[in-house]
């Protein structure tokens, strides 16, 4: 796949992630980092490390796949 | 008589995301390195309140490259607070930033070394608009934001 294609879909990745947080917290993914492709989530864990050696062993690189905390609903992160 | 010179203006359209308790302006970026090869797509979050650019340690860890990797980029080491945390930096000098097809440029950004939470996201600071020369534009009331750069 060429990097357009895949910034493109890290791009629908990420928007689908953050519009879709909700139906990952019923799916029982609160508190823990999930990598998400083609909308859909592939990994998951509460340490990053295992979710990107995950990655690893499905062939996946991370770079190109968007990864994002799932915090639970009413948290507040202040920067 | 008086001269008027146009300038043309450009806007990049920003996303306006919910995440961790509020409306988030967002904007898809590509961190490039060459040495060691860094091409890393992220999505930032602007904030005016950050005077610096700061990649999130979740993001840097989808480069994977190690603490030692970082540790040999050439750049200050230096330290950064966030919300009450200490966080030891390096600043890496000249890093590639490209905004989709609207611009290219390059910015000195700090990567955490230690101290940092996982769940910190990257943030695009004060450093980021003043260099890319941008007016930031951002009603979360009308889910509205952009950045505006001369042409």
């Amino acid at each position: 796949m060429e990097q357009a294609q895949l910034l493109q879909r890290f791009e629908r990745d990420s928007s689908w992630f953050y519009k879709n947080i909700d139906k990952l917290r019923k799916q029982g993914y609160t508190e823990q980092f999930v990598a998400i492709k083609n909308a859909k989530p592939i990994a998951a864990d509460k340490d990053i490390d295992i979710v990107i050696r995950k990655l690893d062993k499905e062939g996946e690189n991370p770079s190109f796949v968007f990864i994002e905390f799932v915090h639970p609903d009413g948290y507040v992160l202040l920067l | 008589m008086g001269m008027f010179f146009y300038c043309k203006m450009v806007r990049i359209p920003v996303d306006i995301l919910y995440f961790a308790g509020g409306w988030r302006p967002m904007l898809s970026i590509i961190l490039r390195y060459p040495d060691p090869k860094i091409f890393l797509p992220i999505k930032g979050i602007i904030d005016t309140g950050s005077p610096t650019t700061l990649i999130g340690l979740s993001d840097m860890m989808r480069m994977r490259l190690s603490k030692i990797q970082i540790k040999k980029i050439l750049g200050s080491h230096g330290e950064v607070n966030i919300g009450g945390g200490k966080v030891e930096t390096i600043k890496v000098e000249g890093m590639g930033l490209k905004i989709g097809n609207f611009l290219e440029t390059d910015l000195d950004v700090q990567f955490p070394l230690s101290g940092e939470n996982p769940k910190q996201p990257s943030l695009l600071g004060v450093d980021f608009l003043e260099k890319i020369k941008a007016n930031f534009y951002f009603n979360p009331s009308k889910k509205e934001s952009y950045l505006e750069i001369e042409d």
